[in-house]
């Protein structure tokens, strides 16, 4: 990033300068296609990321479960999954290969911290949470219109296991490599982007945090990227019974 | 003491171990490994004042310690840049990380259907709704990923990969469980049993003191 991209980061994510066209090799129009915004925990991940990052791309929203879906989904990967990310001939899905892919084609962007040291970590935390934490995710499924209660029945202990180490991750990333700025590892990261779904989690169904995981849930709320998409979800029309729990 | 540490579970049936395992073999790097006992009321403990982590398989580096089979596999890929652990052409290596990433993350149904078991006699065992439909998005991955990068050698992306260490306990399952596979699934499964890497896991996972995995389950 330029001597003046910290600026120009977060100018664009309040919305206040065009978006900046890249000349030269990666040149070729980045199209994102993502899910409902209201639902759609994965595409938040890998859009939140470019959003904040000013990285420059045409967003497609597919909303799921319509009998349009399968076949619309199909259009942009064989993967049958979204989030997918085109750049010239090239498909990427899976949220955490997308970002990786980004990475590569920004080496100016940074997405993961500088440091290897740090770097290792930052992708450790993300891969948990990439293939983790499944009793969370089921339990209380994304859903940023949902009235702000605590879910009718409580949390099982496997949940309340899953948001200890979640807490725990938070903290150490934190105590360890916080001082930049409020993000996990001081400024934000792709290792942000990936805990931001569960963040707006533990804030719809009023789990009980402790006040440092609680800062790093209000920073993460405070972003223009997250904003912005969640004023996006807020105007969506569309509903999933399965995903509305009370 | 190598330069290199990896902590791991049982071989006969910690497939998230044999993946960055057999990436280190790949890469040739000399490291050193210890084998948790897992299923033990104690393998929390273990893992914890062993391995400094929460899980296995733990990578430690000097004073860095990475956990998560595809972060430690992003870690040796950055130190190893020679070993080519993803694919050298940009296209090519956007499938690997997607492939990668959907392993690491995904086909629940058929990995809790098919649980990796190095013990269990070879026979077929059927599979129904979601782990079906997985086994065959597997196959019809591998298919399409031989097709358009495999010029060049047996694995996905013609030489061996980090996308071939993480689909490798899925080989021993299709293996395993398969019973007569399609001829591609064949060929690629046996490109991946024959690895140095693979047949010393074997040895290794034979060779296990500890009576679990029960060779029926």
């Amino acid at each position: 990033m330029g001597p003046h991209g910290r600026d120009f980061a977060a100018a664009a994510a309040r919305g206040q300068v065009a978006i900046r066209v890249r000349q030269g090799a990666n040149v070729a129009k980045l199209t994102l296609a993502i899910a409902n915004k209201n639902y759609s925990s994965w595409s938040l991940r890998a859009w939140m990321a470019m959003r904040q990052l000013a990285i420059p791309f045409e967003e497609n929203v597919i909303p799921l479960d319509t009998p349009e879906t399968a076949r619309q989904i199909a259009k942009h990967s064989g993967a049958g999954r979204l989030p997918v990310l085109h750049h010239g001939d090239v498909t990427v899905w899976e949220s955490l290969a997308i970002l990786e892919y980004l990475a590569e084609i920004f080496p100016d962007t940074p997405m993961w911290p500088r440091s290897r040291r740090v770097r290792a970590m930052a992708r450790a935390v993300a891969n948990e949470m990439h293939a983790g934490f499944l009793a969370l995710r089921n339990a209380c499924p994304m859903n940023l219109r949902r009235p702000r209660k605590p879910l009718t029945g409580g949390l099982g202990s496997d949940v309340r296991a899953n948001v200890a180490r979640i807490e725990a991750i938070w903290r150490e990333c934190r105590k360890l490599h916080g001082r930049g700025g409020p993000f996990l590892f001081g400024k934000f990261s792709i290792a942000d982007a990936m805990y931001a779904p569960v963040a707006s989690r533990f804030e719809t169904y009023a789990i009980e945090v402790a006040p440092e995981s609680r800062a790093y849930m209000e920073a993460i709320f405070a972003t223009g990227s997250f904003r912005a998409w969640k004023q996006d979800a807020m105007n969506e029309e569309w509903v999933i019974p399965a995903d509305e729990v009370d | 003491m190598a330069e290199f540490h990896l902590f791991i579970g049982n071989k006969c049936f910690s497939s998230w171990s044999l993946r960055p395992w057999l990436a280190l073999k790949h890469i040739g790097a000399p490291f050193d490994e210890t084998v948790i006992r897992l299923r033990q009321p104690d393998t929390r403990a273990n893992i914890r004042a062993l391995a400094r982590s929460e899980k296995v398989p733990c990578l430690h580096h000097g004073r860095r310690v990475v956990w998560e089979s595809l972060s430690i596999l992003e870690y040796l890929a950055e130190l190893f840049p020679d070993s080519h652990l993803w694919p050298r052409d940009r296209g090519a290596r956007a499938d690997a990380r997607s492939l990668a990433a959907e392993m690491h993350s995904g086909f629940t149904e058929l990995r809790n259907a098919w649980s990796m078991n190095l013990r269990r006699k070879k026979a077929p065992k059927l599979l129904d709704g979601a782990a079906q439909d997985q086994a065959k998005r597997i196959e019809d991955y591998w298919r399409r990923m031989r097709a358009a990068h495999g010029q060049g050698g047996p694995f996905l992306f013609g030489a061996f990969t980090a996308a071939d260490a993480m689909y490798a306990p899925v080989v021993t399952r299709f293996d395993t469980y398969g019973g007569t596979l399609a001829p591609e699934t064949r060929a690629y499964c046996d490109a991946i049993l024959a690895t140095d890497g693979m047949r010393q896991w074997y040895t290794e996972a034979a060779a296990e003191p500890w009576p679990e995995p029960n060779p029926d389950e």
